[in-house]
C-alpha cells in the first residue's frame, strides 16, 4: 500500500445519536428528523408511514439537535451543536428544496476544560436564546433580539462544576435554567438560575432542590399549564416546581431517553437500559400536580432517542441495536406488551470487532460484524449484493423453464408467462385484476415439456418442445403451422428469436428453421460429430430479429463453436478445457461490445470478446460464481441490458466503463428467470426457486446487503477459521433478570453457513475473553482458536490476572488443548514465525508451542518487550510487529531470531490514545485514534542518525469523524484481476456508528489527480450550515489542528457522480479534463465499496 | 392513563403497511449536495467566539461598578483618580 490514502464510506452511519419531531419542510408538514453521528436524514410523516426526505451530511459530529421556532415563523428552525464547537440554524426553503443556513458561528473558547458529560445545547423555549454548556464553569449564551436574529455570544459563569444536564424552565417571565449538578461530595442536587440577558449573568432562581437521587441524570422540562421539571434517578422519579414536590419510586432501571407524548406535558415515554419502554404520568387536578405514576408498557430496542410521531406511532432511536419504528396498542398482547414493532431500520453499530471472509467461495469478501450491544447484541454479514423486491409469488414445484411472450408483436407489454415442467407446460396471464391467473394458448402443446418459447414476427408465437417446432398466432392463440422432428430423434436443446429457430436432436443433428407469416422453413441441417448441450442465435447484430451468428456448446469434446447462419458454416471452436461441459451459451452485447458468455455445469462462467464480423473469440475470461450449472438470460432494468446467471449463486452480470461486473443476487437459489414485464408487474423478472415462482423487481445493482443474526447477547470479538468452517466468537451475555448483575462470559462456535452455536466453552468468573485468533503453529499441522483473556475483579485498576486458552475444533466441538496463565489482560493475539505473540498489559510477549514428552502440548515463554503504558492493538509483518498503545500512540518492534529477543526499532512520539492499528506495507502504518483521526507513519530506515531511525514520522493526517474500532485487510467487492480497482490495495475499517468504510492506497499520480478533483469539488459542493469541508477533515486533538495530508475524502470525491451536467462541465473546466474522464475516474473508485 | 394518544393528523400512518418487522429496512433517502450560495449565513448572523474572556469582562464590569461608586460618593472626581482604575488593553 501506499501513503496516499483515500478513505470512503461503505455503509454510512446508522446509530441513531437524536431525534426530534415538528414543522420543518413546511407549516403542515410533519417531519421527523434523524441523526445519526455526522448525518441527519429528514422524513416525512404521510398516511403511508415514515418517507425518507434527505440523507444531508453534516460537517461535524452532531452533538445537539433541537427544533424550535423563533415568533412569527410559520415553520420550525434546526438548531445543531458540532463536537468541534461549532452550531447552525437551518431552515427548510420549499420554494427550491434547499436546506438553507439562517446562522451559524463558532461556540469555542480558548481556555476552557470540556465537559465530561458531554455538551449540552438547548433554546429557550421562548426563543430567547440559545444555551450552551461546553466547558465546566461556562455557560454561553447566544441571544436573540425580538426578530429572531441572534446576537454577539457570551459565557456566564457557572458555579457548579459537574453539570449532568441543564434545561430551561417553561412559563418563567425571565429565561430559567435548571441546573442537574453533583457536588464534591458526590450527592447530587438541582437549581434554578435565571439568565440576566443585559448583565450578562445569572440571577439565583425561583427554587432548588437538594439531596436527589445518586443516580439522577435526566432532566425533563414539563410545558404549561403544569411547568417544573422531571428529575429522573435509578430508583426515584420527582418532579419538581416552585409550588410542589411529587416523587414515586421506580424499579432500579437507568433511563436512556425520553420523548413527551402530550402537548401539555402529562405524558412521557421512558426507554432505559434494558430497552424497556415505560410510560410515566403527571396526574393533575386544576393544574395542579397531585402525582405520578408509571407503567412499563414492553421492549424495544435500547433507546438512545424517543420520539412520539402521530396516531400512537413513536420512532425509538437506537444506538446498541436497530432502530424501531413501533405502535402503542391500547391492549396488551398475550405477553403483556402494549407495544408493537412495526418496522426496524437496520443499525450495525457499535462495531466492536469484524472479520473479512469469504464464505461463498467466489472471491468476493464478506464482513461479519459484532454489532449492537447489550441485548441487542448480533453479528452482521454484510456484502455486496442486488436485491430482488418481491411484487407476487406463487407456489410451484418443478420447474424447468420459463419464458414471457406478448399478445402481439408490437405490444410494449408481455401477457404471458409459459411455465415448462417435466411433463406439461403451464401458460400464465394478467387478467383484467392484475392478477396472475392459468390461461391458455390452443395452438400450443401443454401435455409435453416445453424446451423453448419466443415472440415470433408478424404476430406469432413459437414453440419447440421435444418432437415439434409450433407456430402459433399470437391473437387467435390457434396453431399456423408445424415443423415435426425426424421420427427417430428427438429435439434437446432449441432455441429462437423472432424469426430464426435452431434446434439440435440427438445425434449431433443441428436444424436451422427460419419462421415467416405462417410458414416454418428448414433453411439447413448439418451433422456435428458430438451431441450439442446448449444453443444460443440471440440477435447482436443491427437487426434486432435476425442474428447471423449461433453460438453452439458441445458435450464430449467440450467445446464451443460459433457457426454462421443461415448455412450453418463453423467460424471458430473454441476448447473450453476441463471435463465439464457448457450448460448455457449466451451471445450478448454490452456498450457496443459483443460477448460470448458461456455458462459451465460447475458454476464457473466464460466469457469472450466475439467479433460479430468474422466471428472470433478474443480474451477469454473465467470466473467461478457458484457450484451448480448456471442458465444465463439477459434482461433489461433502467434502460441497460444485464445478464441474469441463474444457478446456486445467482448473479448479475452487467457492464460499466465496458467492463463486465458481477454482483450477488441476494437470493439462495434461482434454477430459471425470464423477464416479464407487464402493464402489472413494469420492469419485472420471473424467478423460479426452491419450489416458488415469484414475479419482483431488480434493485440498483452495487448495494450492499445485509444479514442480521441476532445473538442477545453482546459479541465483542470474532475470528473464522477456514478448515472448519466456522466462526469462534467471544461473548457477554447481561443477566437482566438477577439483582446482582452477573454477566456471563462465553467462548462460542457458530456454524458458518448456519450461524447457529455449536460448541460453548463459559470463562471463569470475572473472566472476559480479550482477544481471538485462529493459527497454527511450528512443526503442528492442526489449526487452534487462541483466545487472550483478562479476569476483571472489581477491586483492580487493571487486570492482574489471564489465560491464554488454545481450542481445538473437534467434531464440531471446542476442545481445550492448552491453558496458559498471564499477569495481566491478553489484548491481543498474533500467529507470528509459527508462535503465538501476545500483548499483556505493559507487555508484548512471545510463547512458543513446545511437545512434551507424553505428547500434549503447552505455551512456552520465549522473549517478551517492556515498555509500553498498554499495548493494546498489534500486528505484525514478517519479524517487523507493530503496536498500537492506549495512549502512546504506534512503536514498531522487532524479533530478533539469533537472540530471541524482541527490541524498540521506532515509535511516534506522539501522545495518541490509539484504538486501532494496521500495517499498511512494510514502510507505512495506519492508526486511528481517540479524537477520531486517522493518521499513518512511515518507517524510516534510510535515517542517517540513530535518532532519525527511532522515530516514526508522521505522513498522513485526516479526521475521520468515526471513532474506529478495528482495521482490516480485505475488500467487500469481487476483485477482478482484470480490473483496475484490482490492483489498488484496501483496508476496511469499522466504527462505533456502524460504518464500514475503506482505506484505499492509490499511485501517486491518481493521488494527485484525485486531489485537484476534491479541492475544487469543495468550490462547488458547499457545507450544510455553511461548514467547512477543509476543518471538517483537518486532524483535530486536544493538542493541534492541522490540515489533512495525504488522505482523500472519497465520499466528497464520489459526489461528483451526483452533481447535475453544468456543475460536472464547471469543473471539469477548472481541471481542463473532460466530463466523460472524469466521470469514468471517479466511477472507478466507486467499484472499491 | 394508556389510550386517547394524540393525533395532529389522523391521515398519518392511516394507508401504513407494515413489513415483516423481523426483516430490517434500511431507509436511506436520497443524499443532499448543496450547490448554491445560501449555505453561507447572512454577514450579521456569523456569530464568532467571544472576544473578551469572561474574566477579563468580569474585570472591567468590577472596574466600572467601583468607578460608579466613587463617582457617587465625590461629586467632582478627578481626573488623575479615575485615571487609576485598571486598563486592559487586550
Amino acid at each position: 500500500m501506499s501513503i496516499w490514502n483515500y478513505v470512503v464510506t461503505a455503509h454510512k452511519p446508522t446509530n441513531v445519536t437524536h431525534s426530534c419531531v415538528g414543522n420543518f419542510t413546511g407549516p403542515q408538514e410533519l417531519n421527523l428528523i434523524v441523526a445519526k453521528c455526522t448525518r441527519i436524514e429528514i422524513h416525512l410523516l404521510t398516511p403511508q408511514g415514515l418517507q425518507p426526505m434527505l440523507d444531508v451530511p453534516i460537517y461535524g459530529r452532531i452533538a445537539t439537535l433541537e427544533l424550535f421556532r423563533p415568533h412569527g415563523e410559520t415553520q420550525d428552525l434546526l438548531f445543531i451543536a458540532t463536537e468541534r464547537y461549532k452550531f447552525c440554524v437551518l431552515q427548510w426553503d420549499a420554494e427550491t428544496a434547499e436546506v438553507i443556513t439562517r446562522a451559524m458561528g463558532d461556540v469555542s473558547d480558548r481556555i476552557g476544560r470540556p465537559t465530561d458529560n458531554g455538551q449540552i445545547g438547548i433554546v429557550d423555549p421562548d426563543c430567547r436564546l440559545i444555551g450552551l454548556h461546553l466547558y465546566d464553569g461556562l455557560f454561553k449564551v447566544i441571544p436573540f433580539d425580538n426578530k429572531g436574529q441572534l446576537k454577539e455570544a457570551f459565557n456566564i459563569r457557572l458555579e457548579e462544576l459537574q453539570v449532568l444536564d441543564i434545561k430551561f424552565l417553561y412559563g418563567c417571565p425571565k429565561p430559567t435554567i435548571v441546573v442537574l449538578y453533583q457536588d464534591n461530595k458526590d450527592a447530587r442536587h438541582v437549581k434554578t438560575y435565571e439568565v440576566a440577558l443585559k448583565d450578562k449573568d445569572f440571577v439565583e432562581g425561583p427554587w432548588s432542590q437538594n439531596n436527589l437521587d445518586n443516580g439522577a441524570e435526566l432532566l425533563i422540562p414539563v410545558p404549561p399549564p403544569l411547568c417544573g421539571v422531571l428529575i429522573i434517578g435509578e430508583e426515584t422519579i420527582v418532579y419538581c416546581s416552585a409550588s410542589a414536590f411529587k416523587a414515586i419510586p421506580i424499579r432500579p432501571s437507568i433511563t436512556r431517553a425520553y420523548g413527551r407524548v402530550d402537548a401539555d406535558g402529562s405524558r412521557y415515554l421512558l426507554g432505559d437500559h434494558n430497552g424497556l419502554l415505560h410510560l410515566l404520568v403527571i396526574t393533575h387536578e386544576k393544574e395542579k400536580v397531585t402525582g405520578l405514576k408509571i407503567e412499563l408498557l414492553g421492549e424495544t430496542s435500547v433507546a438512545s432517542s424517543i420520539s412520539y410521531l402521530d396516531n400512537a406511532v413513536v420512532f425509538v432511536g437506537s444506538s446498541y441495536g436497530d432502530s424501531q419504528l413501533v405502535k402503542l396498542n391500547l391492549q396488551s398482547d398475550a405477553r403483556g406488551s402494549y407495544v408493537e414493532v412495526l418496522e426496524r431500520y437496520v443499525n450495525l453499530g457499535p462495531i466492536v470487532d469484524f472479520c473479512v471472509v469469504d464464505l461463498e467461495r467466489q472471491g468476493q469478501g464478506q464482513v461479519v460484524t459484532c454489532s449492537g450491544a447489550y441485548k441487542d447484541g448480533s453479528l452482521r454479514i454484510v456484502r455486496n449484493g442486488i436485491g430482488i423486491n418481491e411484487q407476487a409469488s406463487v407456489e410451484l414445484q418443478g420447474i424447468k423453464g420459463m419464458w414471457s411472450l406478448r399478445s402481439a408483436t408490437d405490444d410494449p407489454y408481455d401477457t404471458f408467462l409459459v411455465v415448462s415442467f417435466i411433463s406439461e407446460t403451464r401458460i400464465l396471464a394478467m387478467n383484467i385484476e392484475d392478477e396472475l391467473e392459468e390461461t391458455e394458448i390452443e395452438g400450443f402443446c401443454s401435455n409435453v415439456q416445453t424446451l423453448f418459447c419466443h415472440d415470433a414476427a408478424c404476430d406469432q408465437l413459437v414453440q419447440v418442445t421435444s418432437n415439434t417446432v409450433r407456430l402459433v398466432s399470437s391473437t387467435t392463440r390457434v396453431l399456423r403451422t408445424e415443423w415435426h422432428a425426424p421420427a427417430s430423434y428427438s429435439i434437446n436443446v432449441a432455441t429462437a428469436n423472432a424469426t430464426q429457430v435452431l434446434l439440435a436432436t440427438g445425434g449431433g443433428h443441428l436444424v436451422y428453421l427460419e419462421i415467416g407469416d405462417g410458414v416454418l422453413t428448414e433453411v439447413k441441417h448439418t451433422q456435428l460429430e458430438h451431441d450439442i448441450s446448449c444453443l444460443d442465435i440471440n440477435p447482436i447484430g443491427d437487426n434486432p430479429n435476425y442474428s447471423q451468428l449461433a453460438a453452439v456448446g458441445m458435450w464430449t469434446d467440450i467445446s464451443v463453436r460459433i457457426f454462421s447462419l443461415p448455412d450453418l458454416n463453423l467460424i471458430t471452436k473454441e476448447h473450453l478445457g476441463g471435463e465439464i461441459i457448457p450448460r448455457s451459451v449466451l451471445l450478448c452485447s454490452f456498450e457496443g461490445i459483443s460477448y460470448l458468455l458461456c455458462a459451465l455445469g460447475d458454476g464457473h462462467l466464460l466469457n469472450f470478446v466475439l467479433n460479430t464480423s468474422n466471428g472470433e473469440l478474443a480474451d477469454r475470461k473465467k470466473v467461478s460464481l457458484g457450484t451448480q450449472p448456471i442458465t444465463l438470460r439477459t434482461f433489461s432494468s433502467k434502460n441497460a441490458t444485464h445478464v441474469f446467471a441463474a444457478s446456486d449463486r445467482p448473479t448479475v452480470i452487467y457492464s460499466s466503463n465496458k467492463k463486465l461486473l458481477y454482483s450477488n443476487v441476494n437470493l439462495k437459489e434461482v434454477s430459471h428467470m425470464c423477464p416479464f414485464n407487464s402493464a402489472a408487474f413494469p420492469d419485472s423478472l420471473a424467478i423460479a426457486k426452491e419450489g416458488e415462482l415469484t414475479i419482483g423487481t431488480i434493485d440498483d445493482i452495487q448495494k450492499l446487503h445485509i444479514r442480521s443474526i441476532p445473538l442477545g447477547e453482546h459479541a465483542r470479538r470474532i475470528c473464522h477459521q477456514e478448515q472448519t468452517r466456522t466462526f469462534a466468537i467471544c461473548s457477554l451475555k447481561y443477566n437482566q433478570s438477577s439483582a446482582d448483575d452477573s454477566d456471563m462470559h462465553f467462548i462460542r462456535l457458530l456454524d458458518d453457513q448456519t450461524f447457529e452455536f455449536i460448541s460453548t466453552y463459559p470463562l471463569d468468573q470475572f473472566e472476559c475473553g480479550c482477544s481471538i485468533l485462529s493459527c497454527s503453529f511450528s512443526d503442528d499441522n492442526n489449526v487452534y482458536y487462541c483466545i487472550g483473556t483478562a479476569y476483571v475483579v472489581p477491586e483492580e485498576n487493571e487486570p492482574s490476572k489471564g489465560r491464554i486458552l488454545v481450542f481445538a475444533v473437534e467434531d464440531g466441538k471446542l476442545q481445550l488443548i492448552a491453558e496458559k496463565e498471564t499477569k495481566g489482560a491478553v489484548y491481543s493475539l498474533n500467529a507470528f514465525n509459527g508462535k503465538l505473540l501476545a500483548a499483556i498489559n505493559q507487555k508484548i510477549q512471545l510463547y512458543k508451542w513446545m511437545l512434551r514428552d507424553d505428547g500434549s502440548r503447552e505455551l512456552q515463554s520465549e522473549c517478551g518487550h517492556h515498555g509500553h503504558i498498554l499495548a493494546l492493538y498489534v500486528q505484525t509483518r514478517g519479524d517487523f510487529i507493530v503496536v498500537g498503545d492506549l495512549m502512546k500512540s504506534i512503536s514498531l518492534l522487532i524479533y530478533k531470531h539469533e537472540e530471541g529477543a524482541i527490541e524498540e526499532r521506532a515509535r511516534d512520539y506522539n501522545a495518541n490514545w490509539m484504538s486501532a492499528v494496521e500495517i499498511l506495507d512494510d514502510d507505512i502504518y495506519l492508526g486511528a485514534e481517540n479524537n477520531y483521526n486517522l493518521f499513518t507513519v512511515r518507517k524510516n530506515s534510510e535515517g542517517t542518525t540513530d535518532e532519525e531511525r527511532g522515530r516514526l514520522e508522521v505522513v498522513g493526517e485526516y479526521h475521520l469523524g468515526e471513532f474506529v474500532n478495528r482495521f482490516r485487510h480485505g475488500s467487500l467487492v469481487m476483485r477482478l484481476p482484470d480490473s483496475d480497482v484490482g490492483q489498488i490495495p484496501t483496508v476496511i475499517f469499522g466504527t462505533v456508528n456502524g460504518v464500514i468504510g475503506v482505506v484505499a492506497s492509490l499511485p501517486h499520480d491518481q493521488y494527485v489527480f484525485l486531489e485537484k478533483l476534491q479541492m475544487n469539488l469543495r468550490k462547488v459542493i458547499k457545507g450544510v450550515g455553511g461548514l467547512s469541508h477543509e476543518q471538517w477533515r483537518s486532524f483535530y486533538n486536544e493538542k493541534k489542528t492541522a490540515d489533512a495530508k495525504n488522505f482523500l475524502d472519497g465520499d466528497l470525491i464520489e459526489s461528483f457522480l451526483d452533481l447535475n451536467r453544468n456543475r460536472m462541465e464547471e469543473i471539469s473546466k477548472a481541471m481542463s479534463v473532460s466530463v466523460e474522464e472524469l466521470m469514468k475516474r471517479v466511477e472507478e473508485l466507486t467499484r472499491l465499496h | 392513563m394508556l389510550g386517547s394518544w394524540p393525533s395532529i393528523d389522523p391521515h398519518n400512518f392511516s394507508q401504513f403497511k407494515p413489513n415483516d418487522p423481523s426483516n430490517s429496512k434500511r431507509m436511506t433517502p436520497v443524499t443532499y449536495r448543496p450547490t448554491h450560495d445560501r449555505t453561507v449565513p447572512p454577514p450579521d448572523q456569523v456569530i464568532g467566539p467571544e472576544a473578551k474572556n469572561i474574566l477579563v469582562r468580569h474585570f472591567y464590569q468590577h472596574a466600572e461598578e467601583k468607578l460608579r461608586t466613587k463617582r457617587a460618593s465625590s461629586e467632582n472626581p478627578s481626573p488623575e483618580r479615575a485615571s487609576k482604575v485598571p486598563s486592559f488593553c487586550l
